[in-house]
């Protein structure tokens, strides 16, 4: 693993609400490095700022002040058509409301970036063919969003992110709205991408089990990061236990995280 | 998969787009059917004369359309728009160029465009053929044997307006979707427009708001200072009144309410936040409602007024319906049918000098004509009754005025002589007969007989020309049957248009709203207890601009005082239909709004 980094952020503030009205500063300067196949969390309160970090990473959103890096790209300012670009090849996004149009079949939505593009749908036919073995979405893939079940469609938004081979992935609370068997197969598919294919992931989550799936978790609150914790050599059920432990202390009052 | 993706929306909305199509089906076939009807009136006015007056009503009518087509146009595609920009905030993250999302987004509209103004033309099309001829009956009291309800040119003309129209939509959805941030495509407008109590600024405003209405009235009142200045100050008076009214007293309103106990109780809060949260995109469409509102309504109003002005005209154009010279025995006889409320017979006879008339036959039988009391009446705001003078010998002999004009001859000079002087008059006797019906409108078929036996041939032409108010109520139906019909029909179609821009308006904010009427039902609220919320809502959205548009009418009828006989008179009937459909509408935008708000499934209490 090279230590190049993917996603370079440093000293990201972000101020909501116009000057002269009432204004609040939901990100206090933020700064970390996501490296080359990493799997990264963020972990925080309802309201810490996780939603306002990842909409700047994604350029969805700009940063009050401080500047952003993708893959050796400034992100920050970037406008019209470079943005379009950026987001077409540079990121792939998970939402916790998955985002797929009712109306394409799934592998049309998994498509779509690539129709976006102009590229034709039997060119990407075998990809997803792939992406859609690894996500065990095979069966399902000429079925409409609506006839499938959660956990389906953020497989069938994961494989969407995840066409145009993207530098990084970013998913929103992705398994926000899974029960947990589904949390437990999107995860443990996202790990193996993560693994099999080098692509780096920064999740953000609120829930531990979630979180234990990440090599490295970032703690952050009211809009500062404060903790890190590394998974190192230990095993899964074992991280899971030191974040339980970690909110504990790094709270003072666990009974802030329902898990 | 361009086409599909501009399309992706149709299917899963299929009703939301069948209310956008619909509407855009009605707005186009009803400028289609206005224009068919103005090509085959500009045809017929160079066939025959007198109808100027219709010609020129069709034009005026055709620019009032164009320019509420125009705003019609603006608001369903703001509708559009906001049906649509979630899938384009996906699209948008998932990184299509702002080309392509322009390409589009401009795709779809003109598509949807081209549609429904095709289908509006064909729907248009039927219409006119159906009812094309019965229209064109009323305006100009005439049977068109070649009455086209194809006409290329307006085919051309809606079709070249609408695409032109949608040309300028599709530009305009491109631009604020290309500017809009993706978060907020993603999530709609969940940026709450927070009402402030700005005294100052808010007082500046009503004072300003009412002292342009208030110029504005004054104007329409005394227009005849202004002369041709005073439509154009009146409206944009008019106009930027409202604005500023609404925008101030709306604000001021909303957030005195709160503060109520009224507030406080079950979701009345609520409802009034749910008002505020938009407050400002409200306010305009609001004041452009109300002026809709008044041109609409005065548009029936004024029309009305130009048809009861025909019995008015008629009532008091002449002492008698008809004056016939030497009418058969048939005639005669044809007359016993009508119901008469007065008739006489004269003798008369003409030299090449003059016509003379017996001084005794009118002591006897004394001639009737239109006395000034009805005018009087009107002058001192009352309802005009026609009421009639008898002149005897004496009267006519100083002034032979009202025989002037039962003679219909202006040239011969007419003379009232002594029976003595009468009988030395070396000429033919010839034969006065004049009658008045009691209700022209009644008796007309009877009449028209009357005439058709007279004048097998040439009825048509001869018609116009019989002495009496026959012939004046048969000009004043085509003159003022045409406004009256012409005020109908732009009415009701301004009408249709504006309580579309408001619905969907209103609708546009729907789809954005769902969540929180789901919240709500999640936490407990009753389905019965939203519906009602709902409806108070929408309520308060019609009522206001039709309040001020109401008050707009009244004060715009003044311009119409010098036209019209009595513009006030029988004021409430267009007032009646207009509020019996503006409530239809306003049901219609409750129950659509309903069905896309509220939770398919009810969790209750
Ligand atoms: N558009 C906005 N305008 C004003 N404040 C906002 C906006 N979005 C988020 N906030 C505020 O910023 C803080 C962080 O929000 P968010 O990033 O959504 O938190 P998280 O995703 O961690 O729950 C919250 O206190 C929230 O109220
Ligand atoms: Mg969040």
């Amino acid at each position: 693993m090279d230590n190049q980094a993917i996603v370079s952020a440093k000293n990201i503030k972000k101020i909501y609400g116009r000057k002269g009205e009432k204004q609040y500063e939901a990100l206090k300067g933020v700064s970390f490095d996501v490296h080359a196949g990493e799997f990264v969390g963020i972990m925080g309160a309802s309201g810490s700022g996780k939603t306002t970090l990842l909409n700047i990473l994604t350029t969805l959103d700009q940063p009050s002040e401080g500047t952003v890096e993708i893959d050796g790209q400034n992100i920050t300012g970037l406008k019209g058509n470079d943005v379009a670009d950026f987001r077409a090849k540079k990121i792939g996004f998970i939402f916790q409301d998955f985002n797929l149009l009712e109306n394409l079949t799934n592998s049309e939505n998994i498509a779509l970036p690539m129709s976006l593009q102009n590229v034709p749908m039997a060119k990407v036919q075998p990809q997803i063919k792939r992406l859609a073995e690894q996500l065990s979405i095979t069966g399902i893939l000429d079925k409409y969003p609506n006839e499938i079940s959660g956990g389906q469609k953020q497989r069938v938004a994961a494989a969407r992110a995840l066409i145009s081979q993207p530098a990084i992935l970013f998913g929103d609370e992705p398994t926000g709205a899974l029960d947990s068997s589904s949390t437990t197969d999107l995860l443990e598919m996202l790990t193996t991408v993560n693994q099999e294919q080098n692509v780096p992931i920064l999740m953000v989550t609120h829930d531990p089990l979630s979180a234990s799936y990440c090599q490295r978790i970032l703690f952050i609150q009211d809009g500062q990061i404060g903790q890190e914790l590394k998974r190192g050599n230990q095993s899964r059920q074992e991280f899971y236990q030191q974040i339980i432990d970690d909110l504990g202390a790094f709270q003072g009052q666990e009974a802030k995280y329902k898990c | 998969m361009l086409g599909k993706l501009a399309f992706t929306g149709i299917k899963s909305r299929l009703r939301d787009y069948l209310v956008l199509f619909t509407g855009l089906i009605i707005s186009s076939a009803v400028f289609y059917m206005f224009e068919t009807l103005a090509t085959n009136s500009s045809f017929l006015s160079s066939s025959t004369n007198g109808m100027d007056s219709a010609s020129f009503i069709f034009q005026f009518g055709s620019v009032l359309l164009t320019i509420i087509s125009l705003v019609y146009i603006f608001y369903a595609n703001s509708f559009l728009l906001s049906m649509r920009q979630h899938d384009y905030g996906i699209f948008m993250m998932l990184g299509a160029k702002p080309a392509k999302i322009g390409r589009l987004i401009l795709t779809e509209t003109l598509v949807i465009g081209f549609l429904s103004s095709m289908v509006g033309i064909i729907f248009g099309g039927i219409l006119t053929a159906s009812l094309g001829n019965y229209l064109m009956e009323k305006i100009v009291q005439m049977d068109l044997p070649n009455f086209q309800a194809l006409s290329v040119k307006a085919v051309v003309l809606t079709l070249a307006l609408y695409l032109i129209l949608f040309v300028v939509a599709g530009l305009i959805n491109r631009r604020k979707l290309i500017k809009t941030p993706v978060l907020e495509l993603l999530k709609g407008d969940s940026q709450p427009n927070r009402p402030k109590l700005k005294p100052v600024n808010q007082t500046i405003q009503i004072v300003l708001g009412l002292g342009l209405l208030a110029f504005g009235y004054y104007v329409m009142k005394h227009f005849v200072d202004f002369q041709l200045a005073s439509i154009p100050i009146a409206l944009v008076t008019i106009v930027f009144g409202s604005y500023f009214l609404f925008n101030a007293v709306f604000v001021w309103l909303v957030v005195l309410l709160k503060k109520t106990r009224w507030a406080q109780q079950g979701i009345n809060n609520f409802t009034l936040s749910q008002l505020s949260f938009r407050i400002r995109n409200y306010t305009k469409i609001l004041a452009t409602v109300s002026i809709l509102f008044a041109l609409a309504l005065g548009a029936i109003t004024v029309g009305m007024g130009f048809g009861n002005e025909a019995d008015l005209f008629t009532q008091g154009s002449s002492g008698y319906t008809m004056a016939l010279k030497n009418p058969s025995q048939a005639v005669k006889k044809q007359t016993n049918d009508l119901k008469l409320a007065r008739k006489s017979s004269y003798s008369f006879k003409a030299t090449k000098k003059a016509v003379y008339y017996e001084k005794d036959e009118f002591d006897r039988q004394p001639l009737q004509d239109v006395s000034d009391k009805w005018m009087k009446a009107i002058s001192k705001g009352k309802k005009p009754v026609a009421s009639y003078d008898s002149r005897d010998g004496k009267t006519l002999q100083k002034n032979p005025g009202s025989l002037y004009y039962l003679q219909g001859d202006f040239e011969q000079e007419i003379k009232v002589v002594s029976a003595q002087k009468y009988a030395e008059i070396q000429a033919p006797q010839q034969e006065l007969f004049v009658f008045r019906v009691k209700d022209i409108k009644q008796s007309k078929e009877k009449l028209d007989q009357i005439v058709k036996t007279i004048y097998p041939k040439t009825f048509q032409q001869q018609r116009a020309n019989i002495p009496g108010g026959y012939s004046s109520y048969l000009s004043g139906l085509e003159a003022f049957g045409g406004f009256e019909f012409m005020g109908f029909f732009l009415g009701i179609a301004f009408l249709a248009m504006l309580a579309s821009c408001l619905m969907f308006k209103i609708l546009s904010g729907a789809n954005s709203d769902k969540h929180r009427y789901e919240m709500l039902n999640k936490l407990g609220v009753r389905k019965q207890v939203l519906r009602r919320s709902i409806s108070r809502e929408i309520i308060i959205l019609y009522a206001l601009p039709g309040i001020l548009g109401t008050i707009h009418v009244l004060f715009g009828l003044q311009l119409f005082k010098t036209l019209l006989i009595a513009p006030y008179q029988g004021i409430w009937l267009p007032f009646l239909i207009f509020v019996v459909l503006y409530l239809i509408y306003y049901w219609i935008t409750v129950k659509l709004y309903q069905k896309i708000v509220l939770p398919a499934v009810e969790i209750d209490k």
